[in-house]
């Protein structure tokens, strides 16, 4: 093992990817590119919800319940529809989200003290958009029963519920979803090193290295860290995209979150070097970033919906994914301002997926043909 | 014509097999995806972590943490006896959500002047789990005064009665919302990933000059390049339906004839995608970048993780275009709801129109670039 040769393996690689503007940007400036295009379709926090009524009552009471329910403007009434079919038609079509039945005598019913009952019909194709609006429902028609009754008459003045949310007061999505993103996006620099490695073998050029007295531990360091600079380029540019473009609270320390985010890029980078081991062209490894990894990234890594913890195997999946723990770390350091100490845990975990990857294509290396 | 077609066609499926790592894969992995995936979705978001700080230990506080507990949503999973434990928590992530009882909440909840607070705090770093989160703890306490106020009578008029019934899906299972979708993903990944490539191989190793100098047609080459991409994206669909409904039970309520009937466009939208890119790209690896991106951009306006009618004015119309959005529309009504074509029209036309333009787009562009 020469630190000489490997260095020229990394000057050799950076030639290469300085070269070629585009690999460059796949590297360097892709990452940077693709938070400022995703974040703005994820920023969007006007979670509306869209129902169909239909209002068998049509008196006053019934006229307030649904301005009560749709008074701040998160429920709106779509259509008003004459027939349940009408109803089921257009929560079939998509066209609405659920559907609100008030039943005739609805107001003779709640006058004379009887139940009021009201049905609602929920698309649940969406499970968190249903239970979000089943929500909804509940906690304003119990808040319309009471709001109903003079406080006077009720003698008390009830609870008084004081929701403060921390890290991110006014629960913006673009808030949590920019350093989410930030894990996705710098994905694409460990996709340029399996790529790498995979050309070599494809065009033929590795048959010229194994010429040469380079050793597989310097060829595959060499390469390894012309990536991973190239990668922290591309964290920079992502944290200014985040930082000034969308002005997502900063809130850590900067000299951490580049070690925690190398930390991140070395992770990928281990799964790249030990698929290399395997693949002999572009195309199988490109195929296998996706499926294994990228797609399982993006949907599984708890960047929406949590990482389900009730269940060991879905929690190996996910915490066998170096997003899930970057994911954890990004949203950490941005808006809690946790350093490396409060983060061990996620961090040793991406160290221990990065050297342990890098130990086994070492150790699987072979400089031959075939 | 027809003949010189197959002829390249057959030489690409030879060049696959010989790639036998990639013979295996291209059927395998997406499998082996979509049971990485159905395995990590969660049946329902649920159990979301609350520490709570009792600082009143009443009938009262453990009526009300015993209903915290009892939502479906939400879990309580820690009790701890200050502040500082409680915010130590929330800061690393142990919990989603705290609920502060004061002292001596029980005495002013039963005295008219007073109005006992209670504060609650959310950790709003994923704010669709703060979101839940906060909801579900709002009901919680509204639904709790309610009962108070009726049980002491002091309710003149009863409540409403809420029914709520959930159609298609009434578990709430997250599954069957994945699954489809997941199902698109995987065939738009794979056809891509074939498509893409073709011509950027061959111009890559130096092939593409002795295809350009046979008799084929630009649109020969285009038809050979598409059609093995087309074989592998249909017998993938057809396999990976098999085990959504026979192994993940996700429910086939539709008719399955007219979701491969519409899932024959998709295909060869994406095809037509891929082969535009892969004439395009000097290289494979800009190639591959470039099927990176429109993943990237097709799955944000999916409607999957973002509800398309939450995006403003422009880029929902940016979302027509994309074949995705229509066909998972398409994917998860028939096999849910078991829309029919009636119902699902206005998606199929437009998947069929962007089938056509993409194709005639990408025939055009393989021409340009390869005279």
């Amino acid at each position: 093992m020469s630190i000489h040769r490997a260095l020229a393996i990394t000057r050799k690689e950076f030639r290469h990817i300085l070269r070629d503007p585009r690999t460059f940007f796949l590297v360097a400036m892709s990452p940077a590119f693709l938070l400022f295009l995703l974040s703005h379709i994820f920023a969007f926090d006007v979670e509306q919800v869209d129902l169909a009524l239909l209002d068998m009552d049509r008196t006053p009471l019934s006229r307030r319940y649904v301005a009560a329910l749709t008074a701040d403007g998160d429920l709106r009434i779509r259509a008003q529809v004459a027939s349940l079919d009408e109803m089921d038609r257009l929560l079939a079509a998509g066209e609405v989200d659920a559907g609100l039945v008030i039943p005739p005598g609805f107001e003779a019913d709640v006058q004379a003290g009887r139940p009021a009952q009201v049905q609602v019909a929920l698309d649940g194709a969406d499970p968190i958009a249903a239970s979000q609006t089943a929500a909804a429902l509940e906690q304003r028609t119990a808040a319309f029963a009471i709001r109903r009754e003079p406080a006077a008459a009720r003698g008390v003045e009830g609870l008084d519920l004081r929701i403060v949310v921390r890290y991110n007061p006014t629960l913006k999505s673009l808030m949590s979803m920019v350093p989410g993103l930030g894990a996705i996006v710098l994905s694409m620099p460990a996709l340029g090193l399996a790529l790498a490695l995979a050309r070599e073998k494809e065009t033929g050029s590795f048959e010229g290295l194994i010429a040469t007295p380079v050793r597989g531990a310097e060829y595959l360091l060499g390469k390894t860290a012309a990536y991973l600079i190239s990668g922290l380029l591309g964290v920079v540019l992502a944290w200014l995209v985040a930082v000034l473009y969308f002005r997502v609270p900063f809130r850590g320390d900067l000299l951490a979150y580049l070690i925690l985010a190398a930390d991140y890029l070395l992770a990928g980078m281990g799964f790249s070097l030990f698929i290399a081991n395997f693949t002999r062209s572009q195309q199988t490894t490109m195929l296998l970033v996706l499926t294994v990894f990228f797609a399982p990234s993006f949907f599984i890594a708890g960047l929406i919906a949590p990482v389900d913890i009730r269940d060991l195997v879905s929690r190996l999946i996910a915490y066998s994914l170096p997003a899930t723990h970057f994911i954890t770390i990004s949203r950490s350091v941005f808006l809690k301002g946790l350093g490396i100490g409060d983060l061990w845990l996620p961090a040793l975990m991406l160290l221990g997926m990065g050297t342990g990857g890098l130990i086994v294509s070492l150790l699987l290396f072979r400089k031959k043909l075939g | 014509m027809p003949f010189r077609v197959w002829n390249l066609v057959w030489k690409e499926i030879i060049q696959f097999a010989r790639d036998r790592l990639m013979t295996a894969f291209i059927f395998t992995l997406p499998l082996i995806q979509l049971a990485l995936l159905a395995q990590a979705t969660e049946r329902r978001i649920g159990d979301l972590k609350v520490v709570v700080l009792d600082q009143d230990r009443s009938a009262v506080t453990r009526a009300l943490i015993s209903d915290l507990d009892n939502r479906e949503e939400l879990a309580v999973h820690y009790y701890v006896d200050d502040l500082e434990q409680l915010q130590t928590l929330l800061d690393q992530g142990k919990v989603d959500a705290g609920v502060v009882f004061p002292r001596g909440l029980a005495r002013d909840l039963a005295d008219p002047a007073r109005a006992p607070q209670v504060q609650v705090l959310i950790d709003g770093s994923n704010a669709v789990v703060g979101g839940i989160a906060s909801g579900a703890v709002s009901a919680v306490f509204s639904q709790y005064e309610q009962e108070q106020l009726q049980a002491r009578g002091l309710a003149t008029a009863p409540p409403i009665d809420l029914r709520i019934t959930t159609y298609y899906n009434p578990t709430y299972n997250t599954r069957y919302f994945a699954i489809p979708a997941q199902v698109g993903f995987i065939i738009y990944q794979i056809t891509l990933a074939v498509a893409s490539l073709g011509l950027a191989r061959e111009r890559e190793l130096g092939t593409l000059e002795q295809l350009i100098v046979t008799p084929l047609s630009r649109l020969e080459l285009v038809l050979g390049k598409a059609i093995p991409a087309f074989i592998i994206g249909v017998v993938n669909f057809i396999f990976l339906l098999g085990v959504t409904v026979h192994v993940f039970g996700v429910p086939m309520r539709g008719s399955v004839l007219l979701l491969l009937f519409l899932t024959l466009p998709f295909i060869v939208a994406e095809i037509g995608w891929g082969v535009l890119i892969s004439a395009g790209a000097r290289t494979q690896q800009q190639a591959i970048l470039l099927v990176f991106i429109l993943a990237m951009v097709d799955i944000s306006f999916s409607g999957f993780l973002v509800p398309v009618k939450n995006l403003p004015g422009v880029l929902q119309w940016v979302a027509q275009a994309v074949p995705m959005y229509h066909y998972l529309v398409i994917i998860r009504s028939v096999m849910l709801k078991g829309a029919t074509l009636s119902i699902l029209w206005p998606h199929a036309v437009a998947l069929f129109g962007l089938a056509g333009a993409i194709l005639s787009i990408s025939v055009r562009g393989v021409s340009r670039r390869l005279d």
